[in-house]
């Protein structure tokens, strides 16, 4: 008989786990909260993607269909696990989806949970929600992929835009320390598509440092060099409404040294990535352990970084800290291939 | 030195009223002779302003203006990592002179600040050292002659009264070039040295056995011997033809 692994989590990595789980001949139960496959790249419509600008349904589409139509993976939407428990080597989850509850023994689990998007509101300094121009890189993209590029509060073209970095990361007032890792990426590629859509409409990124790391940096050279955007040093302290429906921009032009109060159209505040509720949820359910940082914790971050804490069950993608689709996805395929060995080794 | 004499602040007497005076530079203070506001004779100490130091407004009209001159075209590419300031000849002589910093004000359309270094702005020697660090190749060194041309037309009238040029000096190094196709720095040593009335200054210890050395091992020959730069009359020509169109020539570039 063949063997049975639970993957909790239909985004990008959860769908490669899964399929290419379902393709060594593996019986998958993939178990997914949402009512539809994709994760976050799905639910916020994000069209394209960096660092290539590659239409996001020629990726994602590509794995929902595979996961979708290979009859090794039994997919549950609308779901969750609501019991989880270890049977020897073993573990035996109770999938509770709109079909009613389902109970099953999986030979090794893979968590693919993922990220939720920093909540702006939450920091009170960027009047998010409190502003109609004041969105975030989420709203942005999901507005994008919709063809909506103007203005929220008059429907407009936007004469100038500032993107704000590190919304909600590196900022102890906030509690959280680390670098979210994609939105200075995000940012520059919406900046991009902010100026190829307007090319009246200047666009400026506010900025404490740029980490566009390894050949992102292209798309930040990119914006620059092909598409004037322009960056200005210095974290905003402050949003306020100004003249003409604008929202100001208050903060400190760290290389000039000098306070600026600027008026804009619209704000794109870059918020970053957290391990969001279902990551406590797992830990608590399933038994690992939350790193410092509110994310899941592998066993070794360089040497077992797909391992959690408990034999058995797994980690891939940013349900252990903010990373890339492509991350996501690589990681997916080495959770796929220790849980299979694990699988194997106790079948 | 006059070096140092350039940077000395003018003594303030505008708002010699304001606690604290040090703390407000002299441009932000407005201070009229006469002011009625709402009928109130406001004049004398009651009529001092501070300015805000707040920049409300980034002007891209400026930097799309120096982007579509031949020497600022890169303007855009600088990302401020300040290699060319670290690498230039100028900056450690006039810490006021900061390639980097004039190339943000650039890019931000910063007039404000700008016109704060008119003084400084056009000291780039040309040695090109930034444009061969700069990591991005946005060439500074032309970006700082393209901020020479802008200055110029920005602020004519501070131009016109911190940029006096020394006919004298100015005789002498074009005389030099036209005559000899070099610059002959011995030449331009001694003659500002008499300028500046330190005459005696020129033959010291150190002058008299640098001037021994170089007879001993024939160095002061072969500098005497200095020949003109090949083709010389050609380039002459070009360069007497430069200076006699250097008005037209000045208005069409701005
Ligand atoms: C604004 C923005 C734009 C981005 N753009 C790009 C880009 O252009 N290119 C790029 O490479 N990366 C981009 N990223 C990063 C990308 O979103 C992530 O790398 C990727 O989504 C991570 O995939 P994942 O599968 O690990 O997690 P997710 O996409 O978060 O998917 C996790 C899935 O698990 C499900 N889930 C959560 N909890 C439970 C539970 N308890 N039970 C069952 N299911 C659960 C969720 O519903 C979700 O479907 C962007 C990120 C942001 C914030
Ligand atoms: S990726 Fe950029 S914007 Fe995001 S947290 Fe890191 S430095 Fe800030
Ligand atoms: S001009 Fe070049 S070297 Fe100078 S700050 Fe800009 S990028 Fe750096
Ligand atoms: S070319 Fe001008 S700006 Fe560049 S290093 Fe030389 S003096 Fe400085």
């Amino acid at each position: 008989m063949a063997e049975n692994i639970l993957v909790i989590g239909g985004g990008p990595a959860g769908l490669n786990a899964a399929t290419m789980l379902s393709e060594l001949g593996v019986k998958v139960t993939l178990a997914e909260r949402d009512s539809f496959l994709g994760g976050n790249p799905k639910k916020f419509k994000y069209k394209f993607l960096f660092p290539d600008m590659q239409p996001a349904d020629d990726v994602i589409g590509k794995l929902i269909k595979k996961a979708e139509t290979n009859s090794n993976i039994k997919v549950y939407l609308s779901s969750e696990v609501s019991d989880f428990k270890e049977n020897g080597k073993k573990f035996d989850a109770t999938i509770k989806s709109p079909d009613g509850n389902e109970t099953k023994t999986f030979d090794s689990v893979i968590v693919a949970t993922g990220f939720e998007h920093f909540d702006p509101a939450r920091d009170a300094k960027y009047s998010y929600q409190l502003f109609d121009d004041v969105i975030d890189i989420k709203d942005l993209e999901r507005m994008m992929g919709e063809g909506n590029f103007v203005r929220p509060s008059n429907g407009q073209p936007p004469k100038n835009v500032a993107f704000i970095l590190c919304v909600g990361s590196r900022d102890r007032h906030v509690g959280n320390q680390y670098c979210s890792r994609v939105c200075c990426t995000v940012s520059v590629k919406q900046a991009i598509e902010l100026r190829e859509h307007f090319p009246d409409c200047e666009v400026y990124i506010f900025y404490m440092d740029i980490r566009t790391y390894g050949f992102f940096e292209d798309l930040y050279w990119k914006a620059m060099e092909e598409y004037d955007v322009q960056i200005v040093k210095g974290r905003v302290a402050e949003i306020t409404s100004g003249e003409n429906n604008t929202v100001i921009c208050k903060g400190e032009d760290t290389l000039l040294r000098g306070p600026f109060e600027i008026p804009f159209d619209m704000v794109v505040l870059a918020s970053g990535m957290e391990g969001g509720p279902q990551s406590s949820e797992m830990a608590k359910k399933l038994g690992l352990e939350l790193d410092e940082h509110g994310f899941l914790k592998p066993q070794n971050v360089t040497l077992a970084p797909f391992k959690s804490n408990k034999e058995g069950v797994f980690l891939a993608g940013a349900c252990t800290g903010p990373k890339a689709i492509s991350d996501s996805i690589t990681e997916g395929g080495a959770a796929a291939m220790d849980a299979y060995i694990y699988a194997v080794k106790n079948h | 030195m006059a070096l140092e004499n350039q940077e000395k602040r003018p003594v303030a007497e505008k708002g010699e009223h304001i606690i604290a005076r040090h703390l407000i530079e002299d441009d932000r203070i407005e201070e009229e002779k006469n002011l009625v506001i709402d009928g109130v004779d406001v004049s004398g100490r009651w009529n001092t302003f501070i300015l805000s130091r707040v920049d409300s407004d980034f002007d891209r009209s400026f930097f799309r203006e120096i982007k579509d001159t031949v020497v600022g075209s890169r303007i855009n590419r600088c990302w401020q990592c300040g290699m060319c300031t670290a690498s230039c000849t100028v900056t450690p002589l006039y810490r006021r002179f900061n390639p980097r910093a004039f190339i943000y004000m650039m890019q931000l359309g910063n007039l404000k600040e700008l016109k704060k270094y008119v003084d400084v702005a056009w000291r780039c020697v040309g040695c090109y050292k930034c444009s061969q660090r700069c990591p991005k190749q946005v060439n500074p060194a032309e970006m700082m002659e393209a901020l020479a041309l802008l200055i110029k037309k920005y602020f004519p009238e501070e131009v016109e009264s911190k940029l006096k040029v020394d006919e004298n000096v100015k005789k002498i190094y074009e005389d030099m070039i036209l005559g000899h196709g070099r610059l002959d720095l011995a030449k331009l040593h001694i003659s500002s040295m008499q300028k500046m009335g330190r005459t005696k200054e020129l033959i010291g210890k150190i002058e008299i056995d640098a001037i021994f050395k170089m007879v001993k091992d024939g160095r002061a020959f072969s500098v005497l011997r200095l020949s003109r730069p090949h083709n010389w009359r050609k380039s002459k020509e070009a360069m007497e033809n430069y200076l006699k169109n250097i008005k037209t020539i000045e208005q069409t570039t701005i």
